[in-house]
């Protein structure tokens, strides 16, 4: 017997990464190809024909498991049911812009969508903030929205827990599939640390240390991990646009993984609302490994911190508690 | 065991339609979730960092099925053992640009991607026309490629087709899903024909035909054909771009149901080469209901043609033909 719909809503679905997530969606590559979906999609005004437009070729696209598209500028409408709900709108960073400037825009942007999902999603609607500041952004929803859960707002970093699976997968000249385990810590930003101390490789005898088989820690504590961190900006370079392709699939893995569960013996990265654990203050979307099960994340314990990954897990928490400071100082 | 790599050519691959496309072939959507991919990626020259940045997303994506890209700017290095080719690269109709420009350009380009599929693709491969005009190019393809079987060539319609569906469905209040078996008859232009007269639709007492659940023929005879029609101008005009995301998820369609085959007792509509049936005048590339079964496709035999639809066909046909004239003046 075919399963119930589920309600997906997409913020800034006239947008890039709207555009590509929505088939993704439709598709069932978010929550499996058995499970129907309905699609709400929220933009501004000013992107009402566009988001119409965005509506008629779902349409047109005929997918047998998309049972109906709510296309609205109406927050409350979009929020209405939703199970889960992905976040890309927000406002872009523009040239000659403050950080302040784009924080003060952003952190009333998510405490008024804060407010909606709180009063007419689901009970409990899962959240994933794409749109950047992403931590900051989920912190202030979060913060407005008292009545969701914590455990059920997050931010992805999983693009560049992917990013950074892709890059060991070149230098070792091995398929994608086969590495697993990498960390991302803290900001969705250039502070993100990238950690293979825990990554392995499964080869024809068994599964191998990322570092042991790249045999350079100089490589591995310095290019690869700015190769990872400065990646949105080479995607830019290149294609004059920001990554939407990379950036709504990740987002697909990362709802799949947390509804679904993650496979056995592989844990994936989430931002998510810190406990204390591995030393991190709590009270801040922090990126930690994660396993889940049964509909929920939990931090991965016990793994070793060395000194080097130490200083860099603080100091992405720094800056995380910094743009908490300006993010409050933005709403009094 | 896991299945060898299939080799699948996108050109004009850094363009809208090409960044749509190959996400969904990396996920399994284009030729099954079992089965690997290796993409092969062509634009011109001045697209390549610009492809080259759809690659790199194409890593950061760590797509489990997708076991290589070659992204290149040359044609026989594109073309290499592909065992699907998706032709998207085409020259488009600017401003001020008369019919015969386009087709002078469009049919030198398609004159030599014919040549490097014929001598460098795997044997048995299955090419898909999208860029427009798409019969025509279709039909030059096959005029320069004949070593290609020419049941192999085909071009997209299953986009009309799909709108079609989507049009019935939203008239009837029906899920997309329950409504099969219309026809695209003819050119991927404004002069098709989409024919309601063979569709049904699933209801709690069993399929009952679209005509008679519409009960409006002046409806299904006027306004919904030109809908279907000039639904491409409709999108651009509200997305002030063509459609990408419905194009590049028929041609998903067209090559899913192609290899992978119909389910029984449903057609679909793709453009193929014509043997003169329903009287379509042989040697075009024309649009017929088809059913697929062990990769090969053959038109419906034996549906009624009523008055009304023989001179619909016969139009389409002679834009066609003459479209074909067109071509081959240019060529001289």
């Amino acid at each position: 017997m075919a399963k119930n719909p589920v309600r997906v809503l997409v913020t800034g679905a006239a947008g890039q990464i709207g555009y590509a997530i929505v088939p993704m969606i439709a598709r069932g590559v978010m929550l499996g190809p058995d499970q129907p979906v309905i699609l709400h999609m929220l933009d501004i005004e000013p992107a009402a024909e566009a988001l119409n437009g965005v509506k008629m070729e779902l349409m047109d696209a005929a997918f047998p498991l998309l049972k109906g598209v709510v296309a609205t500028t109406d927050a409350q409408e979009a929020c209405k049911d939703v199970n889960i709900a992905v976040m890309v709108g927000g406002f872009p960073r523009k040239e000659g812009m403050e950080r302040k400037d784009v924080m003060s825009k952003n952190v009333s942007i998510y405490k008024a969508q804060a407010s909606a999902l709180e009063k007419h999603a689901a009970s409990d609607v899962k959240v994933l903030v794409v749109a950047n500041p992403a931590n900051t952004n989920a912190l202030i929803l979060k913060e407005y929205a008292p009545k969701i859960p914590e455990k059920n707002i997050t931010c992805l970093t999983r693009l560049d827990h992917n990013r950074a699976l892709g890059q060991i997968s070149e230098k070792l000249n091995v398929h994608v599939g086969d590495v697993k385990n990498v960390i991302i810590w803290g900001n969705h930003s250039s502070t993100q640390y990238p950690d293979v101390n825990h990554a392995t490789v499964t080869t024809s005898s068994g599964e191998k240390p990322v570092r042991e088989l790249v045999a350079n820690d100089q490589w591995l504590n310095t290019e690869f991990i700015t190769t990872v961190q400065q990646r949105g900006a080479a995607i830019i370079k290149a294609r004059k646009l920001s990554s939407a392709l990379s950036a709504a699939s990740s987002a697909c893995d990362h709802i799949r993984d947390w509804v679904l569960g993650t496979p056995k013996g592989t844990w994936v990265s989430m931002g998510v609302y810190s406990d204390g654990s591995y030393g991190i203050q709590q009270g801040l979307i922090y990126s930690f490994p994660v396993t889940c099960d049964k509909g929920q994340w939990s931090i991965v314990q016990g793994l070793k911190i060395d000194d080097f990954s130490r200083g860099k897990l603080d100091a992405t928490a720094k800056e995380l508690i910094e743009e908490k400071t300006l993010a409050y100082s933005c709403l009094n | 065991m896991a299945k060898e790599p299939a080799r699948v050519l996108v050109t004009g691959a850094a363009g809208q339609i090409g960044y749509a496309l190959v996400p969904m072939i990396a996920r399994g959507i284009m030729l099954g979730a079992d089965q690997p991919v290796i993409l092969h990626l062509l634009d011109i020259p001045p697209a390549a960092e610009a492809l080259n940045g759809v690659k790199m997303e194409l890593v950061d994506a760590a797509f489990p099925l997708l076991k290589g890209v070659v992204a290149t700017t040359d044609v026989v290095e594109a073309c290499t053992g592909v065992n699907i080719a998706v032709m998207v690269g085409g020259f488009p109709r600017k401003e001020g640009m008369e019919r015969k420009d386009v087709m002078t350009k469009n049919v030198s380009i398609y004159r030599s991607q014919a040549s490097a599929l014929e001598k460098h693709a795997a044997p048995n491969c299955k090419v898909l026309v999208v860029a427009n005009p798409a019969n025509t190019n279709a039909l030059i393809l096959k005029e320069f490629a004949p070593s290609i079987p020419e049941k192999n060539i085909t071009c997209l319609t299953r986009l009309d087709h799909n709108r079609a569906l989507g049009q019935v469905s939203e008239r009837l209040n029906v899920q997309v899903s329950d409504v099969k078996n219309v026809i695209i008859w003819g050119n991927h232009s404004s002069s098709q024909y989409p024919d309601v007269n063979h569709a049904t639709v699933k209801t709690p007492s069993g399929e009952k035909g679209v005509r008679e659940l519409v009960a409006d023929d002046a409806w299904l005879n006027g306004e919904f054909i030109s809908i279907v029609q000039q639904r491409g101008a409709a999108i651009i005009k509200a997305r002030k771009l063509s459609s990408a995301l419905s194009a590049a998820s028929s041609a998903c369609d067209h090559i899913r149901d192609w290899v992978l085959g119909t389910p029984e007792g449903t057609w679909v509509s793709m453009g193929v080469y014509s043997d003169g049936s329903y009287d379509v005048p042989p040697g075009l590339i024309f649009s017929f209901p088809v059913t697929c079964q062990h990769g090969e496709w053959k038109i419906v035999q034996g549906l009624s043609i009523d008055e009304f639809s023989r001179k619909k066909l016969n139009a389409t046909a002679e834009e066609l033909s003459e479209e074909k004239a067109l071509a081959y003046s240019c060529l001289s």
